[in-house]
């Protein structure tokens, strides 16, 4: 939030005499007109490959397990009811799982 | 013809503030009447009039400044405090939100079996898509950047393509939640664990979802040439949406999804 303030002060004053560009800490390469250049490396070379080796993280943890689904024990402080959803049965929530979201009652149909 | 003396904004009469106020009256009373009474209409009647007020609203005020000229410095210093300020007021928003989660993660009641994350729930592992998401978004911090740059350098293409790229990482966020709320182990109905988690990364999907439609809107403004290297401001106003978003959800990260786990 600071640096927003920093910011949106710098630009404000920018209205009265001279423009000058406020680049952000990362890109100090001096007064670089071509700060766009610096971003655009950073997008290649840092942002997207992080992003990517993300990625690729996921996929071998998925690949390890596949979908455990969770003991069913009927705990009261779970699976509340009190008004029912109002759509469908009004028992199912919105992003309902039949294999991992067990209603009040244990697992719907078949197990897997 | 008439010439004002000054260099602020007079602005013309609109119906677009009245339209706003009774679509807020009619999404608002429309939830209530769909709870009770399973009835869709008022609130689908609300939504589409929130719809139309925003595109002639927003429309309205391109118009004005784009084509019309009104925007002059003075009046971009007001529109920044404004922007400013709504998201001083998103921030206190969230804080409501991340203040009950603390509230019942640093003392949970023997309900929940005196500990946090409460007994019987399967948390999600923070270092799979959650990392990614935060990695998404992050990357998204340093597109829009370059965005802004490229717009400053008069660099055309470059900007439509980093506002794309901008975008995508947005979508592919959103697409990544929504399969994550699909496989969780876990519902909103699962104790103070479901609530908070799924109200609190709710209303932040859903800011995602509207950071994504500014961007979108300028990607469309800039491909029509309405921003200059010098006055872009409703470009800055989305990319500092986006920034707070971006901030949101590290705040997300740490505390539900890495110490709440």
């Amino acid at each position: 939030m600071a640096a927003l303030g920093k910011l949106s002060q710098a630009l404000l004053r920018s209205s009265f005499g001279q423009t000058r560009r406020q680049l952000s800490a990362a890109a100090s390469a001096g007064h670089a007109e071509n700060a766009s250049r610096t971003w655009k490396i950073l997008s290649f070379v840092v942002a997207l490959p992080g992003v990517a080796v993300c990625m690729l993280n996921m996929y071998l943890k998925m690949q390890e397990h596949h979908h455990e689904q969770p003991e069913f024990i009927p705990y009261s402080h779970l699976r509340i009811r009190t008004k029912r959803f109002p759509w469908g049965d009004g028992n199912h929530s919105l992003f309902h799982n039949d294999h991992l979201n067990a209603l009040p009652g244990g697992y719907e149909g078949h197990d897997e | 013809m008439t010439h004002q003396a000054h260099a602020y904004h007079m602005v013309d009469p609109s119906p677009w503030p009245l339209t706003g106020a009774v679509a807020a009256l009619l999404m608002t009373s429309g939830l209530a009447v769909w709870f009770h009474f399973h009835s869709t209409t008022l609130m689908a009647l609300g939504t589409v009039l929130l719809l139309l007020t925003m595109y002639q609203w927003w429309r309205d005020i391109i118009r004005e400044g784009t084509f019309q000229g009104h925007h002059t410095p003075p009046v971009q210093k007001g529109l920044r405090y404004g922007m400013i300020l709504f998201i001083t007021s998103e921030v206190f928003f969230f804080l409501g939100f991340f203040w009950a989660f603390y509230h019942a993660s640093l003392a949970p009641t023997p309900e929940l079996g005196g500990c946090w994350p409460p007994t019987g729930i399967t948390t999600l592992d923070p270092f799979e898509v959650p990392l990614l998401n935060t990695a998404v978004l992050l990357a998204s911090g340093v597109t829009v950047t370059w965005a802004h740059h490229s717009i400053m350098e008069g660099e055309r293409k470059q900007a439509i393509h980093s506002l794309t790229l901008t975008i995508l990482l947005g979508f592919y966020f959103t697409f990544l939640q929504g399969l994550e709320y699909y496989d969780a182990p876990f519902t909103i109905a699962d104790g103070v664990y479901g609530s908070t988690f799924f109200v609190a990364t709710g209303f932040h999907g859903l800011h995602v979802i509207i950071g994504s439609t500014f961007l979108a809107v300028c990607l469309l403004r800039q491909i029509r040439y309405h921003f200059t290297s010098e006055h872009h401001f409703g470009f800055e106003a989305a990319a500092w949406y986006w920034h707070f978003v971006d901030v949101v959800w590290l705040f997300l990260y740490i505390s539900i999804y890495w110490w709440g786990s």
